[in-house]
């Protein structure tokens, strides 16, 4: 995706739980974008709050906007060389290992990084503890020492830098942004008197890009922005991670505009008033994930049959069970798409990258009230947490939520039909304050009136009701059930892929043209109800169709073989990380060959 | 609560009934209940309250989750949601987050409320969400045809306890008033004219107000809570009792032999609404631009 005269870096903090390492990460992608360059970036921290555990901050920072992180980051910087030891062949030739001349405990022969770094990887030892201590008085400003050195060795204008570190620390006062800007000053000093041999250079950002109109957001920060944006009046939801973030920035914004969030007392109860809001006319979400989800199933079905608009957004991690609450996994697939009992359909979709979490999120109010549906919005970790920089178009902001059709007038002594079988499968909704039209929904099968019928005709016709009326969203309007990239007409190797995995597949896929490989690649963001005609219309172009997802069962391969009744080749890994770039080549390059 | 003197004729009956304009709050569908279940007083009883407190039947909703006491919404004609086994009050929490102004009644049996929705009681009266929860207790799973309950008498013999029931019952009004309930009361549904008062001031609370039930399944409970039993039992508040005194209250809700009917507990205190305006109106001071 690159030429040699764009930018295109990675670059990776590592240190120990406790060392800045986030923070410094945080600093950095936000200075390098307020400086016009386009950025990608991905935080791996421990479950414990305390203790040791292992934190990275890796970034890649380019030109034109990138799809996902690279296998080979071209700097690595070690605030903790126990814990960074094992990333130092992660750098590429010629990349720069910065490292802690003065390690603050005496180091066993070999864990020092100086004895790790590769032949053609150019190492760099700073005593960033000493520098902190004669620059702030004390160690704790290492993290900022190291940025500076990172600004003074790339190259990097230190003003968006400054600019950062006093908002990000202006709340502590002004002594604590004097110190961390004498901090950061230290270490850009420090590396500018370092003579440079490594070959990371950056090039000036694009002319394009006017800095002020591109923001950084992490994928659940561009859910809250989309939920906000769609009016959302209430929210209600539980803590779990990778969700909570979202419930965190809604608590902070929505009762600025006279909105509610409840915290509740589990997912049951956060689904519930969800669904309760849905119906007393409120825009209403909750935020979950899998485990949530599983208890939310029940809730989901009453939501379906009551024909009740409500979203859910659900972050995925590592399961079955708790699994690996802090690792990313697209293994939710299934819960979301059948999770409850019956013949419970409802919409699905998963946005791929952050700008794709925006508007997923403003569109599912759309279409949950649209299609009085709930909908359910795929992310997962490493989708949730990851930042981009992102550019909201003003117009993007329209959504178009008056979706309600009017209310027929009642003659006197009509009943109102609150599921009146209609053309479109949609029915005129009255909600509770509406006058006239009191009417009771009921989980229990109903007719038109919402009066409980078993009979064999009533339920047969509202299946058919509940399941046709979601077909229209697939031509839902300003919104891509699926978009095709790469090559157009026949192609030997054709990607299929939902959700955060996307990105690597486009990455491998531009890898692939590079090498001559005929390619080309779906991105598939409804999964229900599914868009069988544009699946079928890609794979009708395939000579191979490879379907890469972070699981073990190939739940998305499985979907398609399901739905289509077509082979498709499955590369499903569970390696609780974004899949490697370079496996998705692998495969592309074999099936091209076989 | 005294046996009528005056003998009752039914079409002086059916026109009192059809003037008193509370036929306006029946729906049209018959009550699916056993021909003397106790809970055909209480769908009487709400729409007395209604009636005499003059609701707006678009301006209230009743929830009620699963069972032959959550059937309720359907015999009223207001708006009504029928949830899920023991969730009324999540429900319910949430269509009174989103609005205000309506007037949101929870019903549903004792299995629903204080065996699968057991949870969620208690932060329904934490919060004080500002609804009414109508707790139908017969000591019994009517719906599924009689089985124990948690609130099933020591030694009652059902079809999942064979060899009588060893488990005691729980104390649900001791139970809200740990909880923190802010309105607490006790009905029977064999007195049909203080249940009614009873309910309208359970309406009339501002907060979540809690009123227990105590009704006979007459189908699946031929022995412990009968009418006959019930009504040996039950007795009236003691006189003097401090309705604002919860130490009080809680002595008197540890009597379950003998049953008090009435105003146990209540309390002024804000609502989960009040606590919203009061967080948007912080959250807006702090954002709102310095003037000068
Ligand atoms: C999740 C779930 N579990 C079980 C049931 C079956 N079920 C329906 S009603 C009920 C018990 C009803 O007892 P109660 O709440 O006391 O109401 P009553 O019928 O006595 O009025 C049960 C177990 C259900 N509907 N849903
Ligand atoms: S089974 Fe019992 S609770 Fe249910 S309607 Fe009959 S008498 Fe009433
Ligand atoms: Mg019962």
């Amino acid at each position: 995706m690159t030429t040699m005269s764009k930018t295109d870096i990675q670059i990776a903090i590592c240190g120990s739980a406790g060392d800045g390492t986030i923070a410094a990460g945080d600093i950095l992608r936000n200075a390098v974008a307020a400086a016009g360059y386009r950025v990608i970036g991905f935080d791996v921290y421990p479950p414990e709050i305390r203790g040791f555990g292992k934190c990275i901050s890796r970034l890649r920072i380019s030109t034109d906007q990138s799809y996902s992180l690279k296998r080979h980051s071209d700097v690595l910087l070690s605030l903790d060389d126990s814990q960074a030891l094992p990333h130092a062949g992660e750098v590429r030739d010629m990349g720069a290992v910065i490292f802690e001349s003065q390690p603050i405990a005496p180091c066993q022969e070999g864990e020092h990084m100086s004895a790790r770094v590769l032949p053609g990887q150019i190492p760099y030892a700073f005593s960033m503890r000493e520098l902190s201590q004669q620059a702030t008085g004390g160690g704790r400003a290492r993290n900022l020492v190291a940025l500076g050195i990172i600004a003074g060795l790339l190259g990097l204008t230190p003003d968006p830098f400054r600019a950062i570190i006093a908002r990000k620390f202006g709340k502590q006062g002004p002594e604590i942004v004097a110190r961390s800007l004498a901090g950061f000053q230290a270490g850009f000093d420090g590396a500018t008197r370092t003579f440079k041999l490594d070959d990371v250079f950056f090039s000036p950002p694009g002319q394009a890009d006017t800095a002020q109109r591109v923001i950084m957001l992490s994928g659940n920060a561009a859910v809250a922005r989309g939920c906000l944006d769609a009016e959302l009046d209430t929210f209600f939801g539980y803590p779990i991670t990778p969700a909570t973030s979202i419930m965190e920035r809604l608590a902070a914004e929505l009762p600025k505009h006279g909105r509610r969030l409840l915290q509740t007392e589990d997912e049951i109860a956060a689904i519930a008033a969800t669904i309760g809001a849905g119906y007393a006319g409120a825009r209403a979400a909750t935020a979950t994930s899998g485990p949530g989800l599983a208890l939310m199933s029940e809730m989901l079905g009453l939501a379906t049959i009551t024909e009740t608009p409500c979203v859910v957004f659900v972050s995925q991690r590592g399961g079955p069970s708790t699994g690996m609450p802090t690792k990313t996994e697209q293994s939710d697939l299934n819960a979301a798409l059948y999770g409850s009992p019956g013949d419970a359909c409802r919409i699905v979709i998963a946005p791929t990258n952050v700008e794709g979490c925006y508007r997923c999120a403003g569109k599912a109010f759309e279409m949950a009230e649209r299609y009085q549906t709930p909908v359910i919005v795929l992310l997962d970790l490493y989708l949730s947490n990851r930042y981009e920089t992102v550019t909201l178009d003003e117009s993007d902001h329209a959504f178009v939520l008056d979706a309600n059709k009017p209310l027929p007038r009642l003659e006197p002594g009509e009943t109102y039909r609150r599921y009146a079988l209609t053309e479109d499968g949609v029915s005129p909704r009255a909600v509770p304050g509406d006058a006239g039209h009191m009417h009771v929904i009921t989980g229990l099968e109903h007719n038109e009136l919402g009066r409980p019928d078993d009979s064999e005709t009533m339920h047969a016709a509202m299946s058919r009701k509940r399941h046709d009326k979601l077909q229209a969203a697939l031509r839902h309007p300003e919104f891509a059930v699926t978009r095709r990239f790469g090559a157009t007409g026949r192609v030997k190797v054709g990607l299929l892929a939902w959700g955060s995995t996307f990105g690597e597949c486009l990455e491998a896929m531009f890898m692939a043209q590079a090498q001559n490989i005929p390619c080309a690649a779906l991105k598939v963001v409804m999964l229900s109800p599914f868009p069988v005609r544009e699946v079928a219309s890609f794979m009708d172009d395939c000579d191979q169709v490879l379907v890469p997802e972070i699981n073990h069962e190939g739940q998305f391969a499985q979907l398609v073989q399901g739905t289509l009744a077509r082979p498709v080749t499955r590369l499903s890994r569970v390696p609780g990380s974004p899949m490697p770039v370079e496996l998705i080549l692998n495969e592309i390059r074999r099936l091209a060959q076989g | 609560m005294s046996i009528p003197i005056k003998p009752v004729f039914v079409d002086e009956k059916l026109r009192e009934v059809q003037e008193s304009g509370r036929l306006a709050y029946r729906s049209h569908a018959l009550p699916t209940w056993c021909p003397g279940c106790g809970y055909f007083a209480i769908v009487e009883g709400l729409t007395h309250a209604c009636n005499a407190m003059n609701l707006p039947r678009d301006q209230t909703a009743v929830v009620s989750g699963i069972g032959c006491s959550s059937r309720f919404p359907f015999f009223v004609d207001l708006y009504g949601f029928h949830t899920l086994h023991g969730r009324a009050l999540p429900v319910a929490t949430g269509i009174k987050t989103a609005n205000d102004r309506l007037t949101v009644i929870a019903v549903g049996g004792d299995g629903d409320g204080f065996a699968i929705g057991g949870g969620h009681i208690a932060h329904a009266a934490k919060r004080n969400v500002d609804i009414t929860y109508l707790l139908f207790d017969n000591g019994i799973y009517g719906l599924t045809k009689g089985q124990t309950s948690p609130t099933s008498a020591v030694g009652l013999r059902t079809s999942t306890s064979p060899f009588d029931n060893p488990e005691r019952p729980l104390n649900p009004l001791l139970m809200l008033l740990s909880y923190g309930v802010s309105w607490l009361g006790q009905a029977y549904a064999g007195r049909p004219d203080h249940l009614r008062g009873m309910i309208a001031d359970a309406i009339a609370h501002r907060g979540f107000s809690y009123l227990h039930i105590l009704s006979p399944c007459v189908t699946f409970d031929k022995t412990s809570r009968t009418y006959v039993n019930l009504g040996l039992q039950v007795r009236e508040i003691p006189e003097g009792h401090d309705p604002t005194d919860l130490m009080a209250a809680m002595r008197l809700a540890q009597d379950t032999d003998q049953p008090a009917l009435g105003l146990f507990y209540h309390q002024k205190r804000p609502t989960l609404g009040d606590t919203f305006d009061e967080i948007a109106a912080r959250a807006r001071a702090k954002t709102a631009p310095a003037t000068d």
